[in-house]
C-alpha cells in the first residue's frame, strides 16, 4: 500500500558531488521515485521554475548559490508550497543544523550518509 | 670565447650552407643569428613538450573518467545494492561477489589504484553497513598490501599517499611504522602521520605528543582537532599530562584547546602553573583556557599579576573576568575602562562589565551618562549583542 502512495513522487536532488548525486538518484529511482538532479543552485532554481516537486533534497556547500539560498528561494516560490526539504551536508556543526532548520528545512542529514536512513526519512514525508 | 668557438664548430657548417654571407658577417651578427636559431629551437621544443604533456594528461583524464564510471557502477551494484545487506542479513554473513573485482582488467596497476581511490571516495561519502563493506572489499582484494608498500617507499610523496589510503580505509598500522613519521622533517608527511596515528593506534593514540619535537603548526592543529573530536571510540586522556611535562610549546597550546573542548576541570592546577611561564603567548592561551573553563578560583591571582603582564595577556585577563562574572571585580573593570588609554583594554573591560548582566546594569548606564563621547560609543558598541569578538 505504501509503495503505491510513494510511486511517481517527484524529487529534486541537488548536490555538486556527482557520486552522491548518481548513487542517491539510483537508490531513490529504484524505490519508484522520479528524481531530477542538479549540480548547483542555479540549475536547481531553473528546474523549480518549470516543474513542481514533492520533495527537495539539497546539499549546503555548492557553487553559484548555496543550499541555504536555494531553500529560501524555494520557500518563496508558488510551486514549493508545503513541499518538504531535506538537507544533506558534511557541515554538521550545531550552527549549520540550526540555520538549516530555521530557514525552513524539515530534516537534516549529515554526510557521510547511510542509504537506508535516507530512504526511511524520505518515505516518512510521503506517508 | 670558448662557447662561441664551440657553437661555431657545431652550427657553423649549417649557417655557412644556408646563410650565404654568414662568414662575411661581423661577429655580433653571427652571434645574433646563432642566438635566434637557439631561441626558435627552444620555443619549438617547449611548445611541443607542453602539447605532449597536455595530450598525455587529456588521455589519462579520459581513461580515468571511463574507468571511474565502470568502478562506480561496479561498487554501487555490489556494495550499495548488495542483496544480502538490503535483505537485512547480519554483516558477517554478507557475501561480496569478489570475482567481479578480480577480472583481468584489475591486474593493471593503474586500475587497482583507481579502485583504491574510488573505494576511499565511496567510504567518505557513505557510512553504516556499506562503509564496513568497502573496508572488507579493500582487505579481501589485498589492496592494503599496495598501500603498505607505498609507506615503505623512499619517496616521501608516495609514503604520504600510502598513509592517507590506510587512514581513510581504517586499516590498522603498527605503531613502530607510524611513530617515526610523526616527527618527519617533511611537514605534510608529519601531519598525515599524526592524523593516522590518532585514528589508527589501538593502544595510546596520543603517544606521539610525548615525543613530538617538531612544532604543531596552526593548520595541523585544526586538522588534528577535527580528527580527535570526530573519531568515534577514542579514549580521551587527561591533557594536563602534556601541559605539565611537554617541552614542545605548540603541543601545550594545542592541549589547552583540547582541555577547553573536553571541559577538563581536573587540568586547572596544571594550567595555573603555566601562568608563571616566560612565554607570554603560552600565558595568553593558559588565561584564555582558565576563562573558558570558568575557573573562578584563579580570579584573584589573575588580578594580582595583571599589572605585570604584556597587553595581550591583560586583554585575556579582562576577557576571563567577564567569563567568570563573579561580580567581585566590577570596580577593577570600571577603573580599567575609565583609566586606560588603550582602545583594546577599554573595549574588553567594557565588554566584561556588560557580560556581568544585571550586576552591572546601573554602573554601565552611569558610565554611559558620564563618560566621554568616545567611551560612551565603546560601551554602546559592546552592548550590541550582534557584535561578537
Amino acid at each position: 500500500m505504501s509503495d503505491q502512495i510513494e510511486k511517481n513522487q517527484q524529487i529534486l536532488l541537488i548536490d555538486d558531488d556527482e557520486l552522491i548525486l548518481k548513487v542517491i538518484n539510483r537508490i531513490l529511482s529504484r524505490e519508484g521515485y522520479e528524481v531530477k538532479t542538479a549540480t548547483n543552485g542555479k540549475d536547481a532554481m531553473e528546474l523549480i521554475e518549470i516543474q513542481k516537486f514533492d520533495l527537495l533534497i539539497t546539499d549546503i556547500m555548492m557553487p553559484y548559490s548555496n543550499g541555504f539560498e536555494v531553500i529560501s528561494k524555494f520557500k518563496q516560490h508558488p510551486n514549493a508550497e508545503g513541499v518538504p526539504i531535506i538537507v544533506i551536508s558534511s557541515v554538521g556543526t550545531e550552527n549549520a543544523v540550526r540555520e538549516g532548520l530555521n530557514i525552513g528545512a524539515d530534516d537534516y542529514l549529515r554526510k557521510p550518509i547511510m542509504p537506508d536512513e535516507l530512504l526511511i526519512r524520505v518515505r516518512r514525508f510521503f506517508k | 670565447m670558448p662557447a662561441i668557438i664551440l657553437a661555431d664548430s657545431l652550427f657553423g657548417p649549417f649557417f655557412r650552407k644556408y646563410f650565404f654571407y654568414y662568414d662575411s658577417y661581423p661577429l655580433v651578427i653571427q652571434i645574433a643569428i646563432f642566438l635566434t636559431g637557439v631561441a626558435i629551437v627552444t620555443t619549438v621544443v617547449a611548445y611541443s613538450s607542453i602539447l605532449l604533456r597536455r595530450g598525455r594528461g587529456y588521455l589519462v583524464d579520459a581513461r580515468t573518467k571511463k574507468i571511474n564510471q565502470f568502478l562506480d557502477n561496479l561498487i554501487t551494484d555490489h556494495i550499495i545494492f548488495n542483496e544480502d545487506v538490503m535483505s537485512g542479513i547480519a554483516l558477517t554473513e554478507v557475501q561480496i561477489d569478489l570475482a567481479q573485482f578480480q577480472k583481468p582488467i584489475f591486474k593493471q596497476t593503474w586500475v587497482k589504484q583507481a579502485l583504491i581511490d574510488r573505494l576511499i571516495y565511496f567510504s567518505s561519502s557513505f557510512s553504516g553497513d556499506r562503509n564496513v563493506l568497502f573496508r572488507r572489499l579493500f582487505i579481501e582484494l589485498e589492496l592494503e598490501k599496495l598501500s603498505f608498500k607505498k609507506i615503505k617507499s623512499i619517496s616521501l610523496s608516495t609514503k604520504i599517499v600510502g598513509l592517507v589510503e590506510l587512514t581513510s580505509m581504517g586499516i590498522a598500522v603498527a605503531d613502530v611504522i607510524i611513530l617515526p613519521l610523526t616527527n618527519s622533517r617533511n611537514r605534510k608527511l608529519r601531519s598525515e602521520a599524526r592524523i593516522a596515528y590518532i585514528k589508527l593506534s589501538k593502544n595510546d593514540p596520543f603517544k606521539f605528543f610525548d615525543d613530538a619535537t617538531e612544532p604543531l603548526l596552526l593548520w595541523d592543529q585544526l586538522e588534528l582537532f577535527k580528527i580527535i573530536t570526530t573519531t568515534e571510540g577514542l579514549t580521551i586522556p587527561n591533557f594536563a599530562r602534556w601541559i605539565t611535562y611537554s617541552t614542545n610549546k605548540s603541543i601545550v597550546s594545542f592541549c589547552l584547546k583540547l582541555v577547553i573542548h573536553y571541559n577538563q576541570h581536573e587540568a586547572i592546577p596544571a594550567i595555573v602553573k603555566l601562568l608563571d611561564t616566560k612565554d607570554h603567548y603560552l600565558r595568553v592561551d593558559a588565561i584564555n583556557c582558565l576563562g573558558k573553563l570558568k575557573a573562578e578560583e584563579v580570579e584573584e591571582r589573575l588580578i594580582l599579576i595583571y599589572n605585570n603582564q604584556p597587553l595581550r595577556c591583560q586583554i585575556e585577563i579582562l576577557k576571563a573576568i567577564g567569563r567568570f562574572s563573579t561580580g567581585n571585580q566590577i570596580n577593577f573593570l570600571r577603573n580599567e575602562f575609565l583609566r586606560s588609554t588603550d582602545f583594546d583594554i577599554k573595549k574588553n573591560a567594557a565588554r566584561s562589565l556588560i557580560k556581568h548582566g544585571r550586576q552591572t546594569k546601573e554602573i554601565v548606564q552611569m558610565l554611559i551618562d558620564t563618560a566621554t563621547p568616545e567611551s560612551a560609543i565603546i560601551l554602546k558598541h559592546c552592548m550590541n549583542p550582534l557584535i561578537k569578538y
